[in-house]
């Protein structure tokens, strides 16, 4: 079909040139090494390769640095270079959950919000992020959080009911300008079903968005955690930076400083590396971005 | 006139956000919230002793009974009591509120204040090293996060580790000094961590104005770049900008900060906030999130009232 | 210019909201900000009190402030121990009928309310015996929302009909009643040997009526009583008292309190003898959650004058632990007192889980007492000891904790003594093994040290050979959802930590008694006919050696069926400024020592202005 070919070529030049682009991006590429890097430590805890012994009590209380224990020991004698190296697989899989759902509940959403806007669909739909976007975080996080006491993903579900109506904003946005395109009316002229056209044409369109929003998502996602674990109501099993700060929190006013800077060392690394490949990533994908 | 006839049309059509939330909140808080009555008994309860507390708190009742009930106390902004101290819910709000605003009004002006004239050099300067620079601290601080920014600020700047100029903590105000000192390390962390959100939006708000076709062709025509950026560019600008700052003043008010509240030991309504959450104290939380719902409501008529005195071409419809 | 023209409007801007901000913040600053030479105690605690109505004096927090703005018939004496008591609002110790039965409480005459609007004429008017009867119905009348029924419930006549009645306060209660305006005249139904103890808890304080009902619900951020002290002020990080100019003069005989020039020569308190209280104009309680602040505020010599030392500083601060001394550094500018807590921590097996306790099949359930007496052998007390109380606790055998008059002193530490090796084979020979062990789900509360006390538990039990993910975490993010899941017997193995009410045994030994099961407070609900038996047969003797046997006989009766692991009682360390004369003391109730806190004349400007710190 006609219209399909067009979206097609349309689409391969986008991301041909944007894969240009960003490949010529240096920041861009050293950021996205960093967070390659990440990853691999990330992979390797969920292997069993790394970490293993994040949880054994073996050393003394609050031992300094030393070669059996890189960071040192914390209160009851468990190593904090371990426990932060095993951290980097709780973010990292707290941001993936968070982004991919979040993003993609979002782009469904904001999809059929902007198709359908003026008519009471997308009255409904922004009735409902209104709403969300206006009670206050922590409740909405802390109710959710009470709600499923039994279940280890509940700060996860909480950051996504109320993280999608960002990307969702935005595809609505987007969708009610393509809306007007020429290829969408035609695709409704020779009769592709409504969900078709969102599906098939429209959504497909928004992916560079929805990429850039996801890796935005990604980085609130693991701030988040931090503030929520250090609040309790994070992370209920396995090991965090946060918890290490919260746990830090009683210590570094007596001056033993290695749970926080190793937890917030390594978080830092990564959200500064997420934040510029984000960055770069905008760039090579969004022709109307000038910087 | 048209003003007033808006504004009430406005009010009303906002009637539908605020039932939301709060039928969202209150079944958030009923069904899934903790429950007070364990709080409230003593060490070794009865049956029928629970019961009684549970009557007393209300919890037998119906749900679309205690739902109209909070509608009610909505309308006539009248919550009843704390069901911690027992204090009433208006006169907690009266005494929390003000502590919250002194304590969160500094960062917030300054972080708006100060990250508007950064994005101002950036965007005046754009694609020179002072734009980098400027961009990459803004990079740099966005990727620390806040309870870490607390943390290290409340080291180097109260504790003996540190310079040891400020309190540690707390909230004890009885003149100008002692309001400075206390409200030192939660301004500057606060900052710390706005700026680079705020310089970042800015500056991009800044620069779609700037790369206008009507901007570049004002350029073209020899328009100087003082007049240009005056009329022009910031002219067209205030309107994210003024969306930005009204939204957030909802939060600020209500939400008070909890992260600096609870660390400072400041008593906010961030505090008093969370700490109803944490023991189930429905009624400050009944009053908490329906008045951020009202405030929002109000937030976007006010900014929809600022916009036309921005841009007089904008019409109230 | 632009540029110019937003930076000025910023800073005005800024300026503005500034002094804006600061005129608000003034209005709620300290009361009576400094006028005179006032001899001001600031003290700190851990947690702010939710309530300051006497009927919701749960914790040591509200007593803290309780027993100061109210007054009880009975108190204890400030520097005996172990623990005596006095009479307080009572003229004199009570004539107990033969029997038992029948208390007859006469009070002080001419003691008066502090000053309130609740008062007709704004007059606090005096207190009478029928305030005191009034007191304790509200325990027994729901609307007050009380806590403290389970304390004279099923004890004295006439008073649960009452209640069943409808609480109806104009009617007569058999075995609570007043015989004139001085004279209270209480009827129990069985012996009741703790009742004195119980009219020295902040529960029994005396409330006026008028301000209860004057005030309704708010009553408790605003009590009106006859203590030393009046409130001012109450939020969530402080709480200001002020001397109450009326009370009563009653000088300090300070050999009747229990002074041992031994002991407590080094505080300099003997110099209060023949004073009056209270003896400071002002009482400031901060309320400060984490150790670290309340140190440091300490520390910084205008702040608070009382702390305890964060476990994080103790190697800073203490030259030596057994026994506990200063450095000299710290020993130059605070004095300190090293106690054992009257109370403990705990963890105990829920026996309604058949998995752990009770089981219909009686092999297994002698396999499930070798397993709880295998996790309690494995469990590294010193370790825990070590890592969370400095090394300073005590840990002991059983549940009379050693604070209690009846401390069994000779009792075996096998309990207390790790011993894996000897675990390990009680499993193997009772057919234990990992594949057949049954998940243990350990409830607590979200905090880091709670955290960390589980890792260290399952750490232990991975060396016993319980596989890693057997250990199961189930955190409560609130003491409401915590104590709720207790109350609902919904959690196998519960942590707790129990503070003393009064100083007898009797207050720990009923936590595993049978009919106090959940919801009340035997969360173990341990239920041995054995057990239960001896319990009732103490419950109406008084103190005397015989007694003292019953009880240790229902401790070693719980040691022996594994069912708690237990226990340890803190070592508190109390630092404070040399300026201020007191022995400070929260245990049991708590509190009631600060009406005999004093401070030095010897005045820097610091402590006359206390407006900047």
């Amino acid at each position: 079909m006609n219209t399909v070919a067009i979206t097609t070529v349309r689409r391969e030049s986008l991301w041909s040139k944007a894969f240009y682009k960003f490949s010529r991006d240096r920041t861009g590429m050293i950021s996205l090494v960093f967070v390659l890097f990440y990853m691999l430590i990330a992979f390797g805890v969920t292997l069993g390769w790394l970490a293993t012994d994040w949880s054994d009590v073996q050393g003394g209380k609050w031992e300094g640095m030393s070669t059996t224990y890189w960071f040192g020991t914390n209160m009851i004698g468990q190593d904090i270079f371990s426990r932060a190296i095993y951290s980097t697989k709780t973010a990292f899989e707290v941001g993936l959950v968070v982004a991919l759902i979040a993003t993609a509940v979002g782009a469904v959403i904001g999809a059929i919000s902007g198709f359908f806007s003026g008519t009471w669909i997308d009255e409904v739909l922004l009735w409902l992020m209104g709403v969300l976007d206006s009670i206050p975080f922590y409740l909405f996080v802390a109710a959710i959080v009470f709600a499923m006491q039994e279940s280890p993903y509940a700060m996860h579900v909480a950051m996504i009911s109320t993280f999608w109506t960002g990307s969702s904003r935005l595809v609505r946005g987007e969708v009610i300008k393509l809306r007007g395109l020429e290829y969408v009316e035609a695709a409704h002229a020779i009769g592709v079903s409504e969900l078709g056209i969102i599906f098939r044409h429209i959504l497909p369109n928004t992916t560079h968005i929805l990429l850039v929003q996801a890796t935005i998502t990604f980085v609130a996602a693991i701030k988040s955690e931090v503030i929520l674990s250090f609040l309790g109501l994070g992370v209920k099993d396995g090991m965090s930076w946060g918890l290490m700060i919260a746990e830090s929190s009683q210590e570094v006013m007596a001056g033993f400083f290695n749970n926080f800077l190793a937890a917030s060392v390594l978080m830092f690394g990564l959200v500064m590396a997420f934040n510029m490949f984000s960055d770069a990533l905008q760039d090579a994908l969004d022709p109307r971005k000038v910087s | 006139m048209e003003i007033l006839q808006y504004s009430i049309r406005k009010l009303f059509s906002g009637i539908p956000l605020i039932l939301g939330v709060t039928l969202i909140s209150f079944v958030l808080m009923v069904y899934f919230g903790p429950d007070k009555t364990y709080e409230l008994l003593g060490k070794n309860p009865t049956p029928e002793e629970i019961a009684e507390v549970r009557s007393q708190l209300g919890y037998d009742q119906p749900f679309v009974v205690r739902y109209v009930d909070y509608l009610r106390e909505l309308a006539t902004l009248d919550f009843g009591n704390s069901d911690s101290t027992g204090e009433r819910v208006d006169a907690l709000l009266a005494r929390t509120i003000p502590v919250s605003l002194a304590l969160t009004a500094p960062g917030f002006v300054l972080g708006n204040a100060l990250g508007i004239l950064l994005a101002l050099f950036a965007a005046y300067y754009r694609s020179t090293w002072v734009d980098k620079t400027i961009m990459a601290s803004a990079v740099i601080g966005m990727s620390i996060s806040f309870l870490i920014v607390i943390i290290a600020f409340q080291i180097i700047f109260a504790s003996s580790y540190g310079l040891g100029w400020f309190p540690v903590r707390g909230w004890s105000i009885g003149s100008i000094g002692d309001y400075f000192s206390y409200v030192a390390v939660p301004t500057m962390a606060t900052v710390f961590v706005a700026l680079g959100y705020n310089t970042r939006f800015y500056r991009s708000v800044l620069v779609e104005e700037m790369t206008r076709d009507h901007v570049r062709t004002a350029k073209a025509f020899g328009v100087p770049p003082s007049k240009l950026f005056y009329k022009n560019i910031l002219k067209n600008s205030l309107i994210p900008i003024i969306t930005r700052i009204v939204f957030s003043i909802p939060l600020v008010i209500i939400s008070g900060s909890l992260l600096i509240e609870s660390y400072f030991g400041i008593p906010g309504v961030g505090k008093i906030t969370y700490d109803a959450i944490i023991s189930g104290d429905q009624p400050v939380l009944k009053a908490v999130v329906g008045l951020t719902a009202i405030l929002f409501v109000l937030a976007q008529l006010l900014t929809d009232i600022m916009y036309r005195a921005v841009d007089p071409r904008i019409t109230l419809k | 210019m632009p540029m110019k023209f937003l930076l000025s409007a910023a800073i005005l801007l800024t300026t503005a909201l500034l002094l804006s901000g600061c005129g608000d913040s003034q209005d709620q600053g300290n009361p009576g900000s400094e006028v005179a030479n006032l001899k001001v105690y600031r003290h700190a605690m851990d947690q702010a009190p939710t309530s300051l109505d006497p009927v919701q004096a749960a914790n040591v927090y509200a007593n803290f402030i309780v027993l100061n703005a109210f007054d009880t018939l009975f108190s204890y004496k400030y520097l005996a121990r172990p623990y005596e008591l006095k009479t307080n609002l009572a003229a004199a110790w009570p004539e107990i009928s033969a029997d038992g039965l029948t208390y007859t409480i006469r009070i002080k005459q001419g003691v008066h309310y502090v000053d309130d609007p609740a008062f007709s004429g704004g007059r606090g008017r005096e207190l009478v015996a029928e305030d005191f009867i009034y007191s304790l119905k509200r325990h027994f009348d729901p609307a007050s929302r009380p806590q403290g029924a389970w304390l004279w419930s099923g004890r004295i006549v006439g008073l649960d009909e009452w209640k069943q009645a409808g609480s109806d306060y104009s009617a007569e209660i058999a075995g609570l009643r007043t015989l004139d305006d001085y004279t209270i005249q209480i009827k129990l139904i069985k012996p009741y040997p703790q009742l004195l103890f119980t009219l020295a808890m902040g529960y029994s304080a005396v409330v006026p009526r008028e301000a209860v009902e004057h005030y309704g619900r708010e009553f408790a951020i605003h009590p009106v009583g006859t203590g030393p002290f009046r409130l001012t002020s109450y939020d969530t990080s402080k709480v200001i008292l002020e001397r109450n100019p009326n009370f009563r003069q009653e000088p300090v005989d300070i050999e009747f309190e229990g002074y041992d020039p031994q002991r407590h020569g080094f505080s300099g308190v003997a110099a209060i003898d023949g004073l009056s209280p209270p003896l400071v104009d002002r009482l400031e309680i901060n309320f400060i959650a984490e150790a670290s602040a309340r140190w440091s505020s300490f520390t910084k010599g205008d702040e608070v004058q009382y702390a305890s030392i964060p476990n994080e500083q103790v190697d800073q601060v203490l030259a030596s632990k057994r026994p506990v001394t200063l450095k000299p550094e710290y020993a130059e500018k605070y004095h300190f007192a090293a106690g054992i807590e009257a109370g403990f921590v705990f963890q105990t097996f829920n026996m309604d889980f058949p998995e752990f306790g009770y089981n219909e099949d009686p092999q297994r359930e002698r396999r499930n007492k070798a397993l709880r007496c295998a996790i309690n052998k494995a469990y590294a007390w010193e370790q825990r000891n070590e890592s969370f109380y400095i090394g300073l606790g005590k840990v002991f055998p059983g549940i009379i904790v050693p604070v209690a008059p009846e401390f069994d002193t000779n009792l075996s530490t096998e309990s207390i003594t790790r011993d894996l090796a000897g675990a390990k084979k009680l499993l193997a020979d009772h057919g234990w093994t990992p594949e057949n062990l049954p998940p243990l789900v350990y409830g607590t509360n979200s905090s880091v040290t709670a955290r960390l006390m589980f890792e260290q538990f399952r750490a232990w039990m991975k060396e016993l050979g319980y596989p890693t993910e057997k250990i199961i975490l189930k955190r409560f993010a609130t003491f409401g959802d915590i104590s709720k899941a207790w109350k609902e017997s919904r959690l196998p193995f519960v942590s707790k930590g129990w503070g003393l009410d009064f100083p007898d045994a009797e207050n720990t030994l009923q936590l595993f008694y049978g009919p106090n099961g959940s919801p009340g407070s035997n969360d173990a609900n341990y239920r041995n006919p054995e057990y239960d038996r001896l319990y009732e047969l103490a419950s109406t003797m008084l103190s005397s050696p015989q007694r003292t046997e019953i009880y240790h006989r229902m401790n070693r009766l719980l040691i022996d069926d594994c069912v708690s692991i237990t226990g340890l009682a803190r070592t508190r360390i109390y630092l404070w400024h040399k300026d201020v004369i007191a022995i400070p003391d929260r245990e049991i109730v708590g509190g009631f020592f600060l009406r005999y806190v004093d401070i030095a004349d010897t005045e820097q400007p610091a402590i006359t202005g206390s407006v900047f710190r």
